[in-house]
């Protein structure tokens, strides 16, 4: 299950570069910060979507509470479904142009620098 | 008859447009290097709206407002799924799809996985999903032309399968950046255009002939009003007593003349004629909300309608992942930075384009009541232009409308018999051109069969069942292969049957109950809420209990899937090479030894 059963004896350079990046620090907490972002904000989005549902089939009170004029909290909330699905992808483009992109870079300088 | 004219010659020049670009474009770039190359030159708004062009098919186009129409509020569920499904597209797999080198599929299955066997039952669920998306786009082509010209409905069907299939022969409609890109803005037009001038003609008599919406009672006829049904028996619920003249069959018994119908449900024989009187309250096909009450208010089906929803939500949200047609076009990208940028544009895009939808839907609910009756929802856009602006005006509407309809179908039919064709010819058969053309000859010939068989329905809803597919075998697939190393050939092969055998079986059934009565539950229309947790917990299961096959190099695949950009471990020659498992094999044992062996 882990490369160690097949650690390179140094022999295509691609390889052993390969497992260089693979084994440092930085490549783990890029991992890590994707896996971090990806996971909890798509399971945020789904139960978002779900309990909408749920509240229009169950909350019809809470969903028909007017807010201004003939704007209830069920339209508002409907809209939102739409708005979240924006602010999602613009906040993961924001998040892998300011998190991951910068220590890819940092991790590609390292590897070139001494690989190369 | 003037309507026709205006609709046929639009129709007819969309088709000479598709055949010419499509001529052009063939003769043109037109090898894999040049594609790719073009590709990376390529801005990230004209690769969304080329992503977004071919995304946008007859369910889209007419489906949606057609739902709108009948289902009211709850009907947005198909824009939003069909918009959010790209978010979860970018989320998970784009970019370590890209990253693979794979360019389909199966190819991406069997590097990862490093067996045949996973490979042919992804090409054999690639072709399942390319034919039953392909069914609601060439039942709507048939629609439109019923519609409009009142031929047969087979005919339509036809047309445009002969259309796509010697387009595609031609080598014309490569998936060529511009021309789908130049779809996108070109249906976008006409829908929009028509909204528009729809829009400020509801503003400018905001009570003519109709009645208003919020009003919570039942839909009533604006004018006397005949309605046929067509080939399929339909049944309605009738919420409020109404009089009416019957020529046909209500209930198996044979009608002709002055009919009273009480509260409760009626089935209605193809063929039967209802003249209703000015005022009189609309039946409604069984199954969607009789009162404006309802249409305006969401989920009031209750336990088994909130199943349906998320189920819709499920297939949609995780299915867009698994299509084969979206997929090719979405990863094409130069890098993990413009794939982004693309993504985030084809939501703006998508989101721009089912405004337009939705506000038709909306309208057609006060000036097409009719359709109702029959159930015949996605004709509603068809057919709103005449019913608001009863003169050349709106056949000019009518007609801008049709022709966006059919270039609709035109080119989401195109991708997928490109991409049907791909698979079967590379897959299947030894791979030449020759092979390339009798596949694309034999996957119209099975589209245009299965279109006739199954029966029609709102393309949505079709389109909803390949949807489900997908999320059903490739999501598991996809997204177990790039995050979990656990995965084993045999485990991706018991879940993509599992998954899929149960919707296929699903589908099956409720084709079975539409012809005797509707009698299927919710889950079984829409089963994706079952068999996507089904299909990962297969997988999962399996791969632990065959823990010993996982592939060796499983390391270093991960790392290619997961290492971003710019570390350069992307090249063109990767791209060209990774992906079969003769170089897996060659580059796993090349670690090890340091040997460069080829079989």
């Amino acid at each position: 299950m882990s490369s160690v059963d097949h650690t390179p004896s140094g022999s295509a350079p691609d390889a052993q570069k390969w497992v260089d990046v693979q084994a440092s620090d930085d490549f783990a907490e890029l991992k890590r910060r994707l896996t971090k972002f990806v996971f909890p904000v798509s399971g945020l989005f789904l139960a978002w979507y779900l309990l909408y549902v749920l509240l229009a089939d169950y909350a019809h009170d809470f969903m028909s509470t007017k807010v201004v004029g003939n704007i209830n909290v069920g339209l508002i909330f409907g809209l939102l479904q739409f708005v979240s699905t924006f602010v999602i992808t613009t906040l993961y483009v924001r998040h892998a142009n300011k998190n991951l992109d910068p220590l890819a870079e940092k991790l590609r300088g390292e590897i070139e620098g001494d690989g190369k | 008859m003037n309507a026709t004219i205006w609709s046929l010659s639009a129709i007819v020049a969309v088709a000479a447009v598709t055949f010419l670009l499509g001529y052009v474009g063939s003769r043109k770039a037109n090898t894999t290097p040049d594609f790719l190359v073009a590709r990376r030159a390529i801005p990230a708004t004209r690769n969304a709206a080329a992503i977004s062009g071919e995304y946008l098919s007859a369910a889209s186009f007419l489906s949606v407002a057609g739902l709108v129409l009948k289902d009211g509020v709850d009907a947005l569920w198909y824009p939003v799924g069909f918009t959010a499904g790209y978010l979860a597209l970018l989320l998970f797999v784009a970019a370590p799809l890209r990253r693979s080198g794979a360019y389909t599929l199966p190819d991406f299955s069997e590097a990862r996985l490093g067996s045949v066997h996973v490979r042919h039952v992804s090409t054999f669920f690639v072709v399942c999903i390319g034919l039953l998306y392909l069914v609601p786009q060439l039942q709507s082509a048939g629609l439109t032309l019923t519609t409009i010209t009142g031929l047969d409905a087979w005919l339509g069907g036809l047309i445009v399968t002969v259309i796509v299939v010697i387009n595609v022969l031609g080598g014309g409609m490569r998936a060529i950046t511009l021309v789908q890109a130049f779809q996108y803005w070109g249906k976008l037009f006409a829908i929009a255009a028509p909204t528009f001038v729809l829009f400020v003609v509801f503003l400018a008599s905001p009570d003519r002939g109709t009645q208003p919406i919020s009003d919570d009672g039942v839909v009533r006829f604006p004018q006397a009003e005949k309605v046929t049904v067509a080939e399929q028996p339909v049944k309605v619920r009738v919420d409020e007593p109404l009089t009416l003249r019957v020529r046909g069959t209500i209930d198996g018994r044979d009608a002709n003349g002055p009919v009273f119908w009480g509260r409760g449900v009626y089935e209605l024989k193809p063929g039967t004629v209802m003249e209703f009187t000015a005022g009189s309250p609309v039946p409604v096909v069984e199954g969607s909300p009789t009162t404006n009450r309802d249409w305006t208010h969401p989920q009031t089906g209750g336990l088994s309608e909130l199943i349906g929803t998320y189920s819709l939500i499920f297939a949609t949200f995780l299915g867009t992942m698994g299509l084969p047609h979206v997929l090719v076009r979405f990863y094409t990208n130069p890098d993990g930075k413009a794939a982004r940028r693309t993504a985030l544009h084809v939501l703006y895009l998508l989101g721009l384009f089912y405004l337009f939808p939705t506000v038709l839907g909306v309208l057609s609910r006060l000036h097409l009541p009719q359709l109702l009756v029959t159930g015949n929802t996605d004709a509603a856009v068809l057919m709103l232009p005449e019913a608001m602006v009863p003169n050349l005006g709106g056949q000019i509407l009518g007609a801008v409308v049709a022709a966006g309809a059919f270039a609709a179908f035109l080119s989401t039919s195109s991708g997928l018999v490109v991409s049907v064709a791909g698979v079967v010819s590379t897959d299947i058969m030894p791979g030449k051109v020759r092979d390339f053309r009798w596949a694309t000859v034999f996957t119209g010939l099975v589209a245009i069969a299965l279109a006739f068989v199954l029966p029609r329905s709102n393309a949505s809803l079709t389109v909803a069942m390949s949807f489900a597919l997908a999320a059903s075998t490739f999501c598991p697939l996809l997204v177990l292969g790039i995050w979990w190393r656990g995965l084993t050939w045999v485990g991706a092969v018991c879940g993509l049957v599992v998954g899929g055998g149960v919707v296929i079986s699903a589908q099956v059934v409720s084709v079975v109950s539409t012809y005797t009565g509707r009698w299927a539950p919710a889950f079984i229309t829409q089963p994706a809420l079952i068999t996507v947790p089904l299909a990962f917990a297969t997988m999962i299961v399996v791969s632990k209990a065959t823990r010993r096959r996982v592939p060796p190099d499983v390391n270093q695949i991960l790392l290619r899937l997961h290492a971003p950009d710019p570390l350069g471990f992307i090249r063109d020659r990767d791209i060209a090479r990774f992906g079969t498992a003769e170089e897996k094999a060659r580059l796993a044992d090349g670690k090890r030894s340091g040997a460069d062996r080829t079989r």
